[in-house]
C-alpha cells in the first residue's frame, strides 16, 4: 500500500475531494474526541464538550462529598446530622 | 511510513462520515440568552434517556413473560403517557429528536 | 503568548529535525524527568472548529511518531506558560510513564466497515411479521396495543444488534491474533457496522496487513475503510479518570 489511494479514477476531481473530506474527518474524529485530555485551572482552553464531562464529574463528586458529610450513603433511612 | 487511507467505497464512506460529522462535539451554548435553551435541551435529554431505559426494561419483562395481563395494561398506559408528555415538552421547547443527544467526551454519546 | 502542546514523548532530549506546528513556528520539547511535552509558542487564538489547525496538529504528531513513542494530546490543549506545562507533566507523570511504556513500538490502525443496515433491518422486520408473534387486534386496549407495538420494535432492534455482533465477530476474528489491544464500536450509525481501532505491535504489522488482505478477499460486498498509521489516540489513558484526587 502506498500513499493515499483509491480504486476510482484519480482524474475525477469529485472523487479526490471526497477522499480529502473522508481523510479529514478521520483526523477530526481522533484529534477532537480522543487523545490525552488535561483539564483544570492551568489549561486555558477546553473543547466545550469537556465542560459537560467536567460538570458531570463535579456532580458525582458533590454527591459523594455530601454522603461523606452526612456520614451515610444517600438511600434508605439515615441519621440527620446534628 | 506515511498515512494511508484506503477504501473500496469512497461514496458510501463520504455519506456516512458526513452523518457522523454531525455527531462530533457539539457546543453547549454558554451565551446568556441561549443558556435556557441549552439547559432545556440538557434536561430533556436526560429525561428522554430515563424514559427510554424504562421502556427497554419493560420490554425485557414482557419478553421474559413475567408480567400479568393487568400489568402489561398498566405499563402500556404509563409508557404511552410518558411518550406523549415528552412529545409535548419537545414541542414547548422547540427541540427536535436529533438534538437530544450530546457527546460526553470520554463517556461517549449519551444516546 | 501561550504554549500549545501536541503530545507527550518518551524523551527529554532536544528535537533534532526542524518541525513546524501551528502558526508555522518551530516545535520544541519541554523536558521533565525522562519524558517531555511537544510544544510550540502560540500567538493567535484558535477556535475548536479550525480544521486547518487540526491538520497541522496531526502533521506534527505524524512526524514525531517516526522517532518517538507519542501520547497524542486532544486538539487545543493550551497552557499559559512553561511552568504550567511542567506542572502538568509532574502531576500526570505516572500515567504518562505507564502509557509510554505500554505503547512503545506499537501503532494504531483504524478499520471501518459499512453494511446495508436498512436492508437488513427490513429483512428482520419482514421475518418478524411473517412469524406472527404477537398480532395486534382491534380488541386490544390502547395500553396493550402500545406495548405490542413497542415490543415489536424492541425485538427487531435486538435481532438487528445481534446480527451486527455476529458479523463484527467474524471480521474481528481476522485481526485478533495480530493485535495487542482493540476498541470496537458497533453501529455508530445504522450503516456503520463497525468502527474499530487496533493497536498493533510494529513487529506484527505485516501480519496485520496480511490479515486485512484476507478480510478484504472474504468481505465480498462489505464496504471497508482502512486507515493508519495513527498516533495512538484511542489507546491513551484518559488521565483525568485515573489517579484522581477527588
Amino acid at each position: 500500500m502506498g500513499a493515499v489511494n483509491s480504486i476510482q479514477d484519480r482524474n475525477s476531481s469529485s472523487s479526490f475531494l471526497k477522499e480529502n473530506r473522508v481523510t479529514l474527518l478521520e483526523v477530526l474524529d481522533r484529534a477532537l474526541t480522543k487523545g490525552v485530555v488535561i483539564s483544570g485551572d492551568i489549561v486555558i482552553s477546553l473543547a466545550d464538550v469537556d465542560l459537560i464531562y467536567v460538570g458531570l464529574k463535579l456532580l458525582v463528586s458533590s454527591v459523594e462529598t455530601m454522603e461523606r458529610l452526612r456520614g451515610a450513603p444517600m438511600s434508605g433511612n439515615r441519621e440527620e446530622p446534628t | 511510513m506515511s498515512k494511508i487511507v484506503e477504501t473500496n467505497a469512497i461514496d458510501a464512506f463520504f455519506e456516512e462520515t458526513e452523518k457522523l460529522q454531525k455527531a462530533l462535539p457539539k457546543k453547549i451554548d454558554a451565551n446568556p440568552q441561549n443558556v435556557e435553551a441549552g439547559l432545556a435541551k440538557l434536561v430533556l435529554t436526560l429525561i428522554e434517556l430515563i424514559r427510554k431505559l424504562m421502556e427497554k426494561q419493560a420490554m425485557r419483562r414482557v419478553e421474559a413473560g413475567s408480567l400479568s395481563e393487568e400489568e402489561i395494561e398498566r405499563i402500556g398506559e404509563t409508557l404511552m403517557k410518558l411518550e406523549n408528555k415528552m412529545k409535548e415538552l419537545k414541542g414547548v421547547f422547540g427541540v427536535k429528536d436529533e438534538e437530544l443527544n450530546i457527546n460526553l467526551g470520554p463517556l461517549g454519546d449519551l444516546m | 503568548m501561550a504554549i500549545y502542546v501536541y503530545g507527550i514523548i518518551d524523551s527529554n532530549d532536544k528535537i533534532d529535525a526542524f518541525v513546524t506546528g501551528l502558526d508555522g513556528v518551530g516545535v520544541y520539547n519541554i523536558p521533565y524527568r525522562d519524558i517531555g511535552a511537544l510544544a510550540s509558542d502560540l500567538d493567535t487564538p484558535v477556535r475548536d472548529t479550525d480544521e486547518e489547525r487540526v491538520l497541522e496538529h496531526e502533521t506534527v504528531l505524524e512526524k514525531m511518531i517516526e522517532c518517538f513513542t507519542v501520547l497524542p494530546m486532544r486538539f487545543l490543549t493550551v497552557f499559559n506558560e512553561k511552568n504550567n506545562v511542567i506542572s502538568m507533566l509532574n502531576e500526570h507523570y505516572n500515567d504518562f510513564r505507564e502509557d509510554l511504556d505500554r505503547l512503545h513500538d506499537k501503532t494504531e490502525f483504524g478499520i471501518k466497515v459499512i453494511w446495508p443496515g436498512a436492508v437488513i433491518r427490513e429483512k428482520i422486520a419482514n421475518a418478524y411479521s411473517k412469524a406472527q408473534v404477537s398480532v395486534p387486534s382491534p380488541d386490544d386496549s390502547p395500553g396493550k396495543s402500545f406495548v405490542k407495538k413497542k415490543f415489536e420494535t424492541y425485538k427487531i432492534n435486538k435481532e438487528f444488534e445481534e446480527e451486527a455482533d455476529r458479523r463484527i465477530a467474524v471480521i474481528d476474528n481476522f485481526f485478533n491474533r495480530n493485535v495487542c489491544e482493540k476498541k470496537l464500536e458497533r453501529l455508530k450509525t445504522e450503516n456503520m457496522l463497525l468502527n474499530a481501532s487496533y493497536l498493533v505491535d510494529n513487529e506484527k504489522q505485516n501480519d496485520f496487513k496480511k490479515a486485512f488482505e484476507e478480510m478484504r478477499a472474504f468481505a465480498g460486498d462489505l464496504k471497508y475503510l482502512f486507515s493508519g498509521p495513527w498516533p495512538p489516540y484511542n489507546f491513551v489513558t484518559k488521565t483525568n479518570t485515573r489517579h484522581d484526587r477527588e
